[in-house]
């Protein structure tokens, strides 16, 4: 490969990593966990599938489950359920959806990542749904 | 290097930095910007390097906080000591006894893995060490910062296997991370100490347990964390790192009002009035005329242990030291797995959603220490007590977790003992299950007389409960406590409608009932009699 190929895409790749260390997003674990035993385990719990403990898989299983990004064996997104579209359908039943109405996506699904990680088996502080 | 992938490659680099520009926050709108703190701490060159023990850290943060060290010296947090103004007992967790883990005397490297400091294993300690003191135990937001039992206070910063020979590493804490990452105190700091006090969760308090991390409106009405949110510092207001409310001289009554913004005021900020002030209710202002007689828990915590911990209701250590045919220690669990007998510690009741007791409490607790006499022959020893009474002026009804139990004493001196439980040694009960050796040890180590024999008294403790406020469409019914067998039966000195009956009143009542029903009825039969003969008659 030449040089000249390789050149732009290393530079745009290595500023795109100082940009995201110079503005990355400090997770909320907390705020992740409210939204998590809110809005997920509330509805995990009603529906047949029953609470599901951070504590129930390891750190790498949360990472990959959160990357791959397919709830309910691919049927739709994680996304899907940390978005403000969902969260706007359910605010009116939901006050941890009503209180978080406005918090971007990405750190949303960041805080709740942060959560299950920090909460997940062979995580930092293994946590339950409640 | 051709002219295209040269144009190509700039615009690349351009694009790249136009990025750049906007992401790193030169464009103020998309800097990233912590709102609830003034300073990242980890920023701070001080904090940016690895500690090889945690009174490091704390010289890092006295570095800056300069006063820090010497305001925490001041509070019952670091002391453990309490002299009562006007009992003249000298209380404190380093003085009293109660009838979960009984003492800390002799077990202080498990004991004091809650208290805020490092390296209290004895009783040398250096009460005037700065470096001592555990900034990180209260202002800790990483959730990840624990302090072990038996470590004296220290957290582990290695990994370890534990037990040892078992293969089962616990990791060490990266406290450079939780040192850069520290902020206010919140629910979950108290709650790494208060919510496990007794010996686990939810065990002591009944109305303090892990499920008020993060509460829903329905467990409590202000730390809800959907809504209010509260931290404990809301009400428990501090002041140079001394913090509002106390176990040995609570407020009972808080004729004070609500405090103003800008006015000095010296009373307590953690009772209902600070905020409520003394005429709270609006809809329905006859329930203010409870408000002189009845604490706001008793009507706005119905029942405590809510949210789904269950909390121990009885200790019976005469139980303890049962041991399975092959020699080795018990555990008992319940349907729902929670411990009831361990061999170690004997046999408990747990409970859930429990309905409380009630008592007048005018605030004087007072305690049974181990100096003091105790007798057998007596029905229950009480720990503690709660003074009180319907006509001293000072007095309300409050609602209490009564905390019932068996525990060692000794028959010959009679005085409760201080065993030595905690400790991978010789003497430590939950190792060797031999009382005498165990009490041996403690008593010496309190400074008391043990004559070396054992025996066990009936002893209670109470817990008056104030956390867990219900929202007022849960608050209690009027019936309640307005009927015969209500929750207030065996309160005295107070007439309850409904429960409390007088028979001339209920004489003169209903004859009064009587009198109308007759008269009524009497009317109305007359009234159509004189109407049928006045039809007769017109009909000829």
């Amino acid at each position: 490969m030449k040089p000249a190929k390789i050149l732009g895409p290393t530079l745009m790749l290595a500023l795109l990593g100082a940009s995201l260390s110079a503005s990355a997003y400090d997770a909320d674990w907390k705020r992740g966990r409210i939204y998590y035993r809110s809005v997920c385990t509330s509805c995990h719990v009603a529906l047949p599938v029953g609470q599901i403990n951070p504590s129930s898989k390891t750190m790498a299983e949360w990472s990959g489950y959160l990357q791959a990004d397919k709830h309910a064996k691919g049927k739709d997104s994680v996304k899907h359920y940390v978005s403000k579209s969902y969260r706007a359908s359910i605010k009116s039943a939901n006050k941890a959806a009503e209180k978080f109405a406005d918090v971007p996506d990405q750190e949303l699904l960041d805080d709740v990542k942060a959560f299950l990680v920090k909460g997940a088996k062979d995580g930092e502080a293994p946590a339950s749904c409640s | 290097m051709g002219l295209v992938s040269l144009r190509r490659s700039a615009g690349c680099v351009l694009a790249g930095l136009l990025y750049l520009f906007a992401a790193s926050g030169v464009v103020a709108d998309t800097k990233p910007l912590k709102l609830n703190t003034t300073a990242d701490h980890s920023k701070f060159k001080e904090l940016q390097r690895e500690f090889q023990s945690a009174p490091e850290v704390t010289k890092a943060c006295l570095s800056c906080h300069t006063e820090a060290a010497g305001q925490v010296h001041r509070t019952k947090h670091w002391k453990w000591e309490f002299l009562h103004p006007a009992s003249g007992q000298k209380l404190g967790k380093k003085e009293v006894l109660n009838n979960f883990c009984i003492s800390i005397a002799s077990n202080y490297s498990a004991c004091t893995s809650c208290h805020v400091g490092y390296g209290w294993k004895d009783a040398s300690f250096d009460f005037t060490s700065e470096e001592n003191v555990d900034c990180l135990a209260c202002h800790d937001t990483t959730g990840i910062y624990k302090k072990p039992p038996g470590l004296a206070g220290h957290p582990q910063l290695k990994d370890v296997e534990n037990p040892p020979g078992s293969g089962k590493i616990t990791k060490g804490i990266d406290i450079a991370k939780v040192a850069q990452k520290v902020g206010k105190s919140s629910r979950d700091n108290c709650g790494s100490c208060h919510f496990y006090g007794g010996g686990g969760d939810g065990v002591k308090h009944g109305d303090l347990d892990s499920s008020l991390a993060a509460p829903d409106k329905d467990l409590d009405v202000h730390m809800d964390a959907t809504g209010l949110d509260f931290t404990c510092a809301a009400c428990h207001k501090g002041s140079s790192h001394d913090v509002a409310g106390s176990r040995y001289t609570p407020t009972a009554m808080d004729k004070g009002g609500a405090h103003m913004r800008g006015k000095e005021d010296k009373s307590n900020p953690a009772t209902c009035v600070s905020c409520h002030d003394t005429a709270p209710h609006k809809q329905d202002a006859r329930l203010n005329t409870h408000t002189g007689k009845i604490a706001c828990q008793t009507c706005h915590i119905p029942e405590f242990a809510r949210g789904g911990v269950p909390t121990k209701m009885s200790w019976d250590w005469s139980k303890a030291g049962e041991r399975d045919a092959e020699g080795k220690q018990i555990v008992r669990k319940d349907a729902k797995g929670h411990i009831i007998y361990e061999s170690r510690k004997g046999a408990f009741e747990l409970g859930e959603n429990v309905k409380p007791e009630y008592f007048w409490f005018n605030g004087d607790v007072n305690y049974t220490l181990a100096t003091d006499k105790v007798d057998k022959t007596d029905s229950v020893t009480r720990i503690n007590w709660l003074g009180g009474s319907p006509d001293d002026g000072k007095s309300m009804i409050w609602p209490v977790k009564v905390f019932r139990g068996s525990q060692p004493y000794d028959p010959v001196n009679k005085t409760l003992v201080k065993p030595h439980t905690a400790g991978n040694d010789d003497t430590g009960y939950w190792k060797n299950l031999v009382w005498d050796k165990a009490i041996e040890v403690g008593m010496k180590d309190a400074g008391l007389p043990f004559s070396g024999k054992v025996d066990f008294v009936k002893t209670e403790m109470f817990w008056p409960i104030t956390h867990m406020v219900a929202p007022k469409e849960k608050a209690l019914a009027c019936t309640e406590c307005h009927s015969k067998s209500g929750r207030l039966a065996g309160i005295t000195g107070v007439y309850i409608p409904g429960r409390d009956a007088n028979s001339l009143v209920d004489t003169f009542g209903w004859g009064i009932a009587l009198f109308s029903l007759v008269g009524s009825v009497g009317h109305g039969l007359m009234r159509i009699a004189s109407r049928r003969k006045h039809e007769e008659k017109e009909n000829g």
